[in-house]
């Protein structure tokens, strides 16, 4: 009979949390990390087929990726068929491939769970399926834990959000793919606790007597709202939960968005499809390391040598073809978080042919994310509605999830609960802690 | 790029937290001075453009490239034909060319009979050099088919061919007949180099008497090298350039002062910008300067003629500049007066070439010298001067 564990499989980061000794312990897992108990939610998988998670996978990812050389080959992947009224002829399918590409970075691996399209993707000559990319990443997870613990780990207790989608079958998929791919990784015993009500059960330890607790779980994906009942282990209940597929990733797809495209030519190309397709691409971080490919270098030295915005295509040509999705998306990430602590702040990004300075201010980022905070309040008020209560008798406002930060929306609770209502908790190992306890009831 | 909406949305945010507008006008600030020197680096490479210097200097890396390929031609014996054909039957006649010059700028080339060459054996003795007095003179041994850079302490270089230099009866050595390479005023001739493989070298290393050492690519040297000039290579005014060595990244780089101080370090950790490496003593300067490449042994030369033997792992690697360096001499040796007077990576069919101060010449199988353990030959009253080792080409049938 092995450990039974609590895994806070994020959208950004994740962790791991073991309850012991009457104590919870969340396990430093990455020794990389500045905070050692947050793994960062990435994987690294190289050319010959070794993983690599959080921030050892970051740091390979640089070493050989920046900058690096490039060859493409022509390769056969298949063939089509085609079928006409009175015709039919099948035609050969080839790509161009990186053949000096030393490796694959995942990152946002969760968010795939509420997409209906994908099923996962081709790393060099493998296929892996979604379960395989996420069974991968936690294997990973449950070896470096075990090596922590010297003992094997047998069982997961497993967060996961209130509504994978606001479709029931796809709700259902998703947890069957995150089962799945928990029971490949060498879990012999799965279960799932909400993540809200996980940071529920941490915030618990600190109460004395009952309350009516919403729990406003805001991470990198998704939005999770609680209101239950908590002080009393025996009366626990859950009164309603809401959420939406909209978290810190969103804003910064908001800010790139609004504020980065004109630094790739936005607004100085026209009528060119191929390069304003190259251009609208940059939010997708995970089609934007798809585009380095000959046909889309061809393009942006035609345009580059028609004088299209040559400067901002130069631009573009580095963002692409140098590997720097990664650094960018980093660093619009970073302004994000700075702008939690300061009305101010540069996004700031320079490299070869690159030079980007975009004073962004909390304003600015308010409104940028306007519609979203919009969206956010409804599904708050609906919730609360939901659960039969009004705003006041809401005891208390607990903050978990790094976007939860985001002063916005601690200005926004304040304004509908009170100020002396919201608690912040600690908003990465809360969820983490909260499935510990749970992973030892369960067990 | 900022425009009237940005600004009005900064205006806002400094009307809702008034503690943003210090930032804002800090990060504008910052922003304006980084723009401004940026512009003035634009506008100089714009005059450049303006005025065809850019030009000139697209030409002159045209012209040292040039210069590269008729190195290599030179290497080869004969004009290069693409697809590049070796000549299968035409032996090269190549021989072993002896250069003695001193910081005058004389210069003599002896031609050393390959044959005839055996350990110990005294192959001249130059005359002439009394009215030199101090002018300490040095000596190269090279190819006949190499290609010389004569390097002056004033950062000026001349490149030539040994074939170029008028060629003395080795018997005869006599620094009257010497052929002058005329430093210009207050210069002095530093050191002479064979360059004609310097382009299968990745890195430059030029070093001074004091210890200060810079590094650059070979492919700028050759830059340098059309344009006459390397540079100084000192920070300190009584400094001197001493000389250059050539190499690859991964190789060790070894550098030996007088009274016995060694530096060694990997060449790609060794600066850029010019930077004192080993913190020599007020009365000590450095003497050799040499890769260790794949030769198992060092070889150190003593004034008094001990012929001083290491293994190349003896060496340990600085991890850091201006150390005190590495001792060779033990500290009694120092103090009785021992100095050293060359040092070199070798191996034992290497030979090498003594000049004792007595002007007497000896040639060296380095083997036998690093078995016996002193220099034999020449007056027991005369110190040696300076070594320079080399390797026997192969005897052609």
């Amino acid at each position: 009979m092995g450990l039974h564990v609590g895994i806070d499989f994020g959208t950004s980061n994740s962790g791991v949390g073991i309850y012991q000794n009457n104590q919870v312990h969340v396990l430093p897992i990455d020794s990389k990390n500045i905070v050692p108990e947050v793994v960062k939610t990435i994987l690294y998988i190289t050319s010959d087929y070794k993983h690599f998670i959080g921030q050892e996978a970051v740091e390979l990812y640089y070493k050989q990726n920046i900058n690096r050389q490039r060859r493409f080959v022509k390769k056969w992947t298949g063939e089509i068929d085609y079928h006409g009224a009175d015709m039919h002829y099948v035609r050969d399918v080839y790509v161009y491939m990186d053949e000096l590409q030393p490796g694959r970075l995942m990152q946002f691996i969760k968010t795939a769970l509420r997409s209906e399209k994908y099923v996962g993707t081709q790393v060099f000559d493998r296929f892996y399926s979604l379960s395989d990319i996420i069974s991968t990443y936690l294997q990973l997870l449950k070896q470096h834990a075990e090596g922590l613990l010297h003992e094997e780990i047998s069982g997961v207790t497993l967060g996961r959000p209130v509504k994978f989608s606001q479709v029931p079958e796809l709700d259902q998929k998703a947890q069957t793919t995150l089962h799945q791919a928990a029971l490949e990784a060498g879990f012999k015993q799965v279960d799932f606790e909400l993540e809200p009500v996980a940071a529920a059960l941490y915030y618990e330890l600190s109460l004395n007597k009952p309350q009516n607790v919403l729990i406003f779980d805001f991470g990198g994906g998704t939005l999770d709202l609680t209101i239950l009942r908590l002080g009393d282990p025996h009366l626990r209940k859950v009164y309603a939960s809401g959420g939406i597929g909209i978290a810190g990733s969103d804003f910064d797809r908001a800010i790139i968005q609004k504020r980065m495209l004109t630094h790739f030519g936005k607004g100085l190309v026209q009528h060119d499809p191929e390069i304003l397709n190259l251009i609208h691409t940059i939010p997708d971080w995970a089609a934007l390391p798809e585009l380095s490919t000959p046909r889309a270098k061809a393009d942006l030295e035609r345009a580059i040598h028609a004088n299209q915005a040559p400067v901002k295509l130069k631009a573009l040509e580095s963002l692409i073809f140098n590997d720097l999705a990664f650094s960018f998306y980093n660093m619009i990430e970073s302004t994000k978080i700075n702008l939690s602590d300061t009305g101010v702040t540069i996004a700031r990004m320079k490299e070869k042919n690159l030079d980007i300075w975009e004073l962004y201010t909390r304003s600015q980022f308010e409104k940028d994310i306007q519609e979203h905070r919009e969206q956010i309040q409804n599904v708050l008020m609906d919730t609360v509605y939901a659960s039969g209560m009004e705003p006041d008798q809401i005891d208390a406002v607990v903050k978990t999830g790094g976007s939860s930060n985001i002063p916005i929306f601690t200005e926004m609770l304040n304004a509908i609960f009170g100020a002396d209502k919201v608690k912040s908790s600690d908003v990465f190992n809360s969820v983490t802690a909260g499935l510990a306890i749970k992973a030892q009831q369960n067990s | 790029m900022i425009n009237q909406k940005k600004i009005d949305e900064w205006i806002h945010e400094v009307e809702e937290r008034p503690a943003s507008a210090a930032l804002i006008i800090q990060y504008i600030a910052n922003r304006l001075s980084e723009l401004a020197s940026r512009e003035e680096e634009l506008a100089a490479q714009n005059i450049e453009l303006l005025s065809g210097r850019k030009v000139d200097e697209y030409e002159s890396r045209i012209a040292n490239l040039e210069y590269q390929l008729e190195l290599l031609k030179r290497q080869l014996g004969g004009e290069i034909n693409f697809p590049i054909e070796m000549p299968a039957n035409k032996p090269r006649i190549e021989t072993v060319n002896l250069l003695v010059f001193n910081p005058l700028g004389l210069v003599m080339r002896g031609e050393m009979n390959q044959a005839e060459l055996a350990s110990g054996q005294t192959i001249t003795r130059i005359s002439g050099g009394e009215p030199l007095g101090d002018m300490r003179p040095s000596i190269l041994v090279t190819p006949s088919q190499e290609e010389l850079l004569l390097l002056f302490d004033s950062g000026r270089t001349l490149t030539l061919p040994v074939s170029q230099l008028p060629l003395l009866s080795l018997e005869k050595l006599d620094w009257q007949q010497a052929s002058i390479y005329e430093p210009s005023v207050k210069e002095e001739l530093a050191a002479i180099h064979p360059i004609a493989k310097m382009s299968l070298y990745e890195t430059c290393i030029q070093v001074s008497r004091r210890g200060f050492v810079k590094k650059f690519k070979t492919s700028f040297l050759a830059t340098h090298i059309t344009e006459k000039y390397i540079g100084t290579g000192v920070k300190l005014p009584a400094d001197k350039t001493c000389g250059l060595t050539f190499a690859n990244k991964s190789e060790l780089f070894v550098m030996v002062s007088q009274e016995g101080y060694i530096f060694s370090m990997q060449a790609d950790q060794l600066p850029v910008a010019i930077e004192e490496v080993i913190h020599l003593g007020i009365t000590d300067h450095i003497v050799s300067t040499f890769i260790t490449g794949s030769k198992p042994s060092l070889l150190f030369i003593t004034q008094n003629g001990k012929a001083v033997h290491r293994e190349v792992r003896w060496i340990e690697p600085a991890s850091s500049f201006r150390t005190k360096g590495q001792a060779m001499l033990s500290k009694e040796r120092r103090d009785a007066g021992t100095r050293l007077v060359g040092a070199a990576a070798v191996d034992e069919a290497d030979w090498g070439v003594i000049l004792h101060s007595d002007g007497t010449l000896t040639v060296h199988n380095l083997g036998e010298l690093l078995a016996a353990g002193s220099v034999a030959a020449g007056n027991q009253n005369t110190s040696i001067l300076c070594f320079s080792g080399f390797h026997m080409p192969e005897r052609k049938g």
